[in-house]
């Protein structure tokens, strides 16, 4: 297919992304795929493509300009909708309060390069790289000039959006391991997420918290873990982290609250709430 | 004979970490190795995935009936004690130049040329692949050199960064954030997802669990 959007700035990061590559953990390669799969799957729902289908990831700040005119949905932190962009048309995610990861998908599914079943990258493994400006994206499928009947085109921004209600959390393997106080402090706390979080992890911050003493012998992380590093400030590993580490896990984030824990912005607060 | 039981720890409602020693070491490593054999040539019915660590194998289910738990730890608890034939040996060119070099030589009370001369003295077995793709995390490491973690984590470290953390040693795969002490270098490309080919995926890993190692000093 031929080329239909061209990146005129990847803003800080904008990648492509799936439902990323489980089954390699144990080679160390992380899961990877969409941060927030509601949205990833909504984008392509919105084009009736496969629902694995790769779509752009766009952290914020990205800006793309149509080549050819084609039918184009989106779906994240500036809410949902489908269209039919005319070339020369472009397309702006600025930084907004209300999210951090927005997606962009074309007919058919983004055509990228896979390895091991799937297209995401992973820049920390050298899998794939970031787009840049120039780079060009084709679908894999025409331009189909129609729209799947019964898609309600448009969505509030805040179907996808942060909200500060608390994330589910399952005990981690060290629960029982840490203090009563550091348990207490950690479910009843305000943590305001970090600056230094990314693709592979958000890092929290609040009163600190005391890891269980002695070394722990390296172990594997999940997604969603919330690990407590010496330092005593939670690090939630996510989908380009780490897949064996050894700081003491007092949590495990429930699968279905990571989408809004991954769109809460710097400073932004998080709570949690034991589904155990 | 000691009797050695595996422990199934819930790690969400889908997954468990199965726990079979209490420290790692050498029966800690057999059983990884008779255990991850059992789960791959034979799976559960619904294993989505699993992941060795040192002392225990994370097990993770596809939504659906819950797994038969107790029918698998029978099954696994009987593999325990299953010899496992060891790997070859790799020679590994490391510069020993890091900017934890020192602080590892004054926690060790050795000089820094001691501690090259340890690292680089032992042939390390590779226990598993994890924490990055393809970092090793290499067994053997000198008592004496065993270094805490940083207490705060640098956000990148350079792939080829050999390390120790805690009572271990590694080789960074890829560049990335890391918590461990940075002794040297290798220009071995650990990680390389263009070695993989569809009939041999595992390729993009240079070293394989049971394989073994050796440091080769370089000049600086």
């Amino acid at each position: 297919m031929t080329d239909v959007l061209e990146v005129v700035s990847p803003g800080l990061l904008a990648t492509i992304q799936d439902g990323g590559r489980p089954g390699w953990r144990r080679f160390g390669i992380p899961p990877g795929g969409a941060m927030h799969r509601g949205a990833w799957r909504e984008a392509n729902r919105l084009l009736d493509n496969p629902p694995e289908a790769a779509v752009l990831e766009c952290l914020q700040g990205a800006s793309l300009v149509v080549l050819e005119t084609v039918e184009l949905a989106t779906a994240g932190t500036w809410g949902a909708r489908a269209w039919r962009a005319a070339a020369g048309e472009r397309i702006e995610f600025p930084a907004s309060l209300a999210g951090v990861w927005h997606y962009l998908a074309l007919p058919g599914g983004i055509n990228a390069e896979r390895f091991l079943g799937s297209a995401s990258v992973c820049a920390r493994a050298r899998i794939g790289a970031a787009l840049a400006r120039g780079d060009r994206l084709a679908g894999l499928a025409a331009p189909r000039g129609r729209f799947p009947a019964g898609v309600k085109a448009r969505q509030p921004a805040a179907t996808f959006a942060y909200d500060d209600s608390p994330l589910g959390i399952w005990p981690g393997p060290q629960w029982d391991a840490f203090d009563e106080a550091s348990r207490t402090a950690f479910l009843t706390g305000d943590w305001r997420v970090s600056a230094r979080s990314d693709r592979t992890g958000y890092r929290l911050e609040g009163q600190a918290l005391v890891p269980p003493p002695g070394n722990l012998a390296s172990e594997p992380v999940r997604v969603g873990s919330v690990q407590v590093p010496p330092d005593g400030q939670p690090l939630v590993t996510l989908n380009d982290g780490p897949t064996v580490g050894g700081y003491a896990k007092i949590a495990l984030v429930d699968a279905a609250d990571l989408d809004r824990l991954v769109q809460t912005r710097p400073g932004q607060a998080v709570r949690f709430r034991s589904l155990a | 004979m000691t009797r050695r039981r595996i422990a199934a720890l819930p790690y969400g409602p889908d997954a468990w970490l199965l726990r079979f020693a209490e420290r790692p070491g050498e029966a800690a490593f057999q059983s990884m190795r008779a255990i991850t054999r059992a789960l791959e040539t034979d799976p559960p019915p619904g294993l989505v995935e699993y992941v060795p660590g040192y002392t225990s194998v994370l097990i993770e289910f596809a939504p659906g009936p819950a797994p038969d738990l107790g029918k698998l730890l029978t099954r696994l608890n009987r593999r325990l004690g299953e010899a496992i034939e060891p790997g070859p040996i790799h020679d590994i060119p490391v510069r020993y130049d890091g900017p934890d070099l020192v602080r590892v030589a004054e926690h060790a009370g050795l000089s820094v040329a001691e501690v090259i001369e340890r690292h680089a003295g032992t042939v390390y077995r590779v226990a598993l692949l994890g924490f990055a793709p393809g970092f090793p995390y290499l067994d053997g490491l000198d008592p004496a050199l065993a270094t805490p973690r940083l207490a705060t984590p640098r956000s990148r470290v350079e792939a080829g960064s050999v390390a120790i953390g805690g009572d271990h040693t590694g080789i960074y795969s890829v560049p990335g954030p890391g918590g461990w002490n940075l002794i040297g270098r290798t220009s071995l490309r650990l990680f390389d997802p263009g070695r993989a080919t569809p009939a041999d995926p595992a390729a993009m890993c240079w070293l394989r669990p049971g394989d073994r190692v050796r440091c080769v000093p370089e000049a600086a």
